[in-house]
């Protein structure tokens, strides 16, 4: 049950580096013909939407641990073209989560992607008799 | 469907690792994602880990290429993971895949990555359609048994 309304963020007008995305691909065994699929996930490391995670895990005292992830497309990012991301952000209770549910859109309002950010919300405390 | 892909069908297994250090430093830098847990020992040690587990959607990603490889002529329009036991550093990582549904329109595929434990470290899924410029031009095989 969530713990209170969700919160939307956005939208951020974000754009796939080229060399950025190419590089992505190069880590996670692509060839960089095209921009991964999993590319989005980098835009949560975006500054103005991460700080609002730090801030709330600094305020709770809990660590965010990356329990689940989803990419879902209509159709496929492109290298250098720019893009409208929104987030809707919400919090459960049992077990403590933290729930970024994201759409791309062209800058036009065309849907492109839907990606799920699944964050458990590990108490800071407990963490050093985690195995 | 497509190309006679069928339920219970499995991919190449795929090989991929050993990371080290460095290969986990250039991931952080490029993703954003610079959790210390995944690059400092001492971090990893604290919470109880032998080394730093490698970045869960690194290995997620790694799938793409494997979908590719096994079947470059459909479009993958999904792919999710849950990260269930961390694959550490130093880990040879093992990636599997087996089509749970093939219909008319969509393949559904169940993917594993396995590190040195036993248990699966993520459990994920895709799905993958046939791509649209080939659609009713009869590349698509008959329907296999739906699952």
């Amino acid at each position: 049950m969530p713990l209170e309304p969700p919160l939307a963020l956005g939208p951020f007008r974000l754009r796939v580096d080229p060399a950025r995305a190419a590089a992505y691909a190069r880590e996670t065994g692509g060839d960089g013909a095209s921009v991964p699929l999993a590319y989005p996930a980098v835009w949560l490391a975006e500054p103005s939407l991460f700080s609002v995670v730090s801030d709330l895990c600094a305020e709770l005292d809990v660590v965010p641990v990356h329990e689940s992830q989803s990419f879902s497309y209509d159709m496929p990012l492109v290298a250098g073209e720019s893009y409208d991301l929104r987030v809707t952000m919400s919090r459960e209770a049992t077990p403590p989560r933290l729930i970024m549910a994201a759409t791309v859109a062209t800058p036009g309002g065309e849907s492109c992607a839907r990606f799920e950010t699944l964050l458990r919300l590990v108490p800071r405390a407990g963490l050093g008799s985690a195995s | 469907m497509s190309g006679g892909v069928k339920v219970g069908d499995t991919l190449p297994e795929t090989i991929i690792g050993p990371f080290d250090a460095p290969s986990l430093a250039r991931y952080a830098e490029v993703s954003g994602d610079a959790n210390p847990l995944h690059l400092d020992d001492a971090v990893a040690a604290a919470i109880g880990f032998s080394a730093p587990p490698v970045h869960g959607m690194k290995l997620l990603a790694f799938f793409e290429p494997m979908l590719r490889a096994w079947r470059g002529d459909l479009v993958i329009s999904s792919l999710a993971g849950k990260f269930v036991q961390p694959i550490l550093r130093g880990d040879t990582v093992r990636l599997s895949g087996r089509v749970l549904r093939a219909t008319e329109s969509e393949i559904f595929v169940r993917l594993i990555a396995y590190g040195a434990a036993r248990a699966p470290g993520i459990i994920a899924e895709a799905t993958l359609r046939v791509h649209p410029s080939l659609a009713g031009e009869g590349r698509a095989a008959k329907p296999s048994v739906a699952g």
